[in-house]
């Protein structure tokens, strides 16, 4: 039994004027769904839930596999009620948890995948990329993801699949929110178009995740450090016209001249304090959240607590070495 | 981004302005002081000023049959917007045209407009004397969900994209098309989805968000005036009334509408100025009242200016037989 979350509302927002963002439309994600069914059902997958949205993916891949005489698998919608925002993600997850589903696959961006790791924390997920400037989730072919949701709904997975951390951002010792790659703090008064991309806003940037060869605020640390989601720790860097300046990819063809500290390390579970002299924005994955006043202490703690990822090719590799593709 | 204290409560203001003339045009329709139709903008307020927030005066902008609010974000003067609705002879279109045909030229507002769809063309027209002249100046081109159904808005996205026009076309989509769902008339979620066709950027924002429209407006703004063309924004918002008053819109569901209130962008911004001490709650209280006095004094205007002549209805119209009728 495989579960099948997909955001209708990503790879929309304001980066298409900012930036060269990719543009993903819903009937390529219901495509993708489409993708990822036969592939599971073929693969011996009998049972798949999927998250009712506001366009209605689950539905339309139903009716189009159901027309064309392709569905074998039983596909149902989760009964749950819609409130059409980030909320429908987190409550779907829960419900998959709730339902001992054995792999939860994700498409969405960075926030997508956030949401869902807010409820399910171990269950295998598979996060594709369908949003902007992604560093959780991957580019990858929806076949080749069913395939392997399929490999790990029969137990092929088990040496492949990775705890990843998390930030969690706390006020007065509740927890408010958390990053599966960065949080950013920011001068920004509000949250507006939610993406971040000025650079003269922003204070600093606190990673799990770094490495050039990503998009955004991450990227902009890994041109400095690179740091795996295998190492535990994080980084944390200021930006202030008093550093030395690198360029870094901030957004899709954007590559920006920036000051940055030597990024210093933050250990797993040990916490960073930052004392807010002005109001401003904590940025999550990329996307403004928290708003923040003057005076308020915020506290940044690294964990392993972050969602179970699977390694997509290992697994396979590991089902192909057991003969799974034997019939 | 260059937003300081005064021009967020300068953007507060507008909002205001906006739900202040709309409440008051409301009560005034249902108690027959102001004849023909009206259609409210309450509850869309962010869309408007969030944009026109951005422009000159000189820019231009295209309205609907909705269009009190873009009017009056674009500086329109509320007196002769009033005197309009009352069909007085001081009003914008001298008493003869209604809600629905209010223009201001001299401002740039090239008319609301009875037609669903024809501001996209007007638009498209304005964007290239624009370019043309190498004026500078921007177009926005207000429209709703279902106009994205007409040719139309196909057609003028096709040449605005062809010909790199300085054009924002802004898409309020408040879910409804007179009283029929958006998901109803459309395959589509996300009318920004249909941008990719012309080859513009299409993007979508939280409509009843004043600060999350203006920052897509001040980039596409940006991006038009620097020759980079136009531009589709979809403005994710919902009208609080029926299509018309009169329109009591049994077909919109009750949580739906509950659900949409505790959205309402004058709350969400009035909350925002006092936690980030914007105003004092003294302060918003006389931002209130400015506004107000300002609606009343429209009122007043309207109330004491006189309906047109008899002998000028046939003033101010195209037609040749119009002295044939004078004669009558």
């Amino acid at each position: 039994m495989i579960g099948i979350i997909a955001n209708p509302a990503s790879g929309k927002d304001i980066r298409r004027l900012v930036s060269y963002a990719t543009v993903v439309d819903n009937n390529e994600k219901v495509n993708i769904v489409k993708r990822i069914v036969l592939a599971a059902q073929g693969c011996g997958v009998s049972s798949i839930f999927i998250m009712p949205d506001t366009y209605q993916i689950g539905y339309k891949v139903i009716e189009d596999l159901t027309l064309e005489k392709r569905l074998s698998a039983k596909v149902d919608i989760l009964d749950m009620e819609m409130k059409g925002s980030h909320h429908d993600t987190t409550y779907a997850a829960k419900l998959m948890k709730e339902m001992n589903i054995k792999c939860v696959l994700v498409l969405g961006g960075d926030g997508t995948s956030r949401a869902v790791a807010k409820t399910i924390q171990e269950i295998p997920i598979i996060a594709i990329s369908t949003g902007t400037n992604n560093v959780y989730p991957i580019m990858m072919e929806g076949t080749i993801a069913g395939m392997a949701a399929a490999a790990v709904c029969f137990g092929y997975g088990e040496k492949n699949i990775k705890r990843d951390k998390r930030i969690e951002i706390y006020k007065d010792k509740e927890l408010l929110d958390i990053a599966l790659v960065d949080a950013v703090i920011s001068k920004n008064l509000f949250v507006g178009a939610k993406a971040i991309w000025n650079v003269e806003n922003i204070l600093k940037v606190i990673t799990i995740k770094s490495h050039p060869a990503s998009i955004g605020f991450s990227a902009l640390v890994g041109c400095k450090q690179i740091v795996s989601e295998d190492e535990d720790y994080g980084l944390y860097v200021d930006l202030n016209n008093k550093y030395s300046q690198l360029i870094a990819p901030l957004g899709a063809g954007i590559i920006e001249r920036i000051h940055m500290s030597e990024p210093k390390i933050l250990r797993l579970n040990e916490e960073y304090v930052y004392l807010a002299d002005t109001n401003g924005v904590i940025a999550l994955d990329g996307e403004r959240e928290i708003e923040f006043k003057q005076g308020e202490k915020l506290t940044f703690k690294i964990t392993r607590k972050g969602p179970v990822r699977v390694k997509v090719s290992e697994v396979l590799e590991n089902a192909q070495k057991s003969g799974f593709f034997i019939r | 981004m260059s937003l300081d204290k005064g021009k967020i409560i300068e953007m507060y203001k507008t909002m205001k302005r906006i739900r202040e003339f709309e409440v008051k045009a409301q009560n005034l329709f249902a108690e027959g002081s102001i004849p023909g139709f009206v259609h409210l903008y309450i509850g869309e307020e962010a869309v408007a000023t969030g944009v026109c927030a951005n422009l000159n005066e000189d820019d231009y902008i295209t309205s609907t049959h909705r269009g009190h609010g873009h009017i009056i974000a674009k500086g329109g003067d509320l007196r002769y917007m009033m005197a309009e609705l009352y069909g007085k002879s001081t009003g914008y279109c001298k008493g003869k045209g209604g809600s629905m045909h209010i223009a201001d030229a001299t401002k740039g507002i090239l008319g609301a407009n009875g037609i669903v769809g024809a501001g996209h063309n007007i638009a498209t027209g304005a964007g290239l004397s624009a370019k043309y002249k190498g004026t500078q100046q921007v177009c926005i081109c207000f429209f709703g969900d279902a106009s994205t159904n007409q040719g139309t808005f196909h057609e003028s996205l096709n040449l605005a994209s062809i010909w790199k026009l300085p054009i924002i076309f802004v898409c309020e989509n408040n879910l409804y098309g007179i009283s029929m769902s958006q998901s109803r008339h459309q395959a589509i979620k996300d009318i920004s989805d249909r941008a990719v066709a012309y080859n513009m950027p299409g993007i979508a924002v939280d409509g009843n968000d004043v600060f999350a429209v203006y920052e897509a407006a001040e980039e596409a703004i940006k991006r038009a005036r620097n020759g980079q063309g136009p531009t589709l924004i979809e403005c994710k918002t919902y009208r609080h009334r029926g299509h018309f008053e009169g329109d009591a819109g049994a077909y919109k569901p009750t949580e739906e509408q509950k659900e949409w209130l505790e959205k309402d962008p004058i709350p969400r911004i009035e909350k925002f100025m006092i936690e980030n001490k914007i105003v004092i709650e003294k302060e918003l209280e006389d931002l209130r009242n400015e506004v107000k006095g300002q609606i009343e004094e429209a009122i007043e205007f309207a109330n004491n200016s006189p309906y047109p002549e008899l002998e000028t209805a046939v003033n101010d119209i195209y037609s040749d037989i119009v002295e044939e009728v004078r004669v009558r």
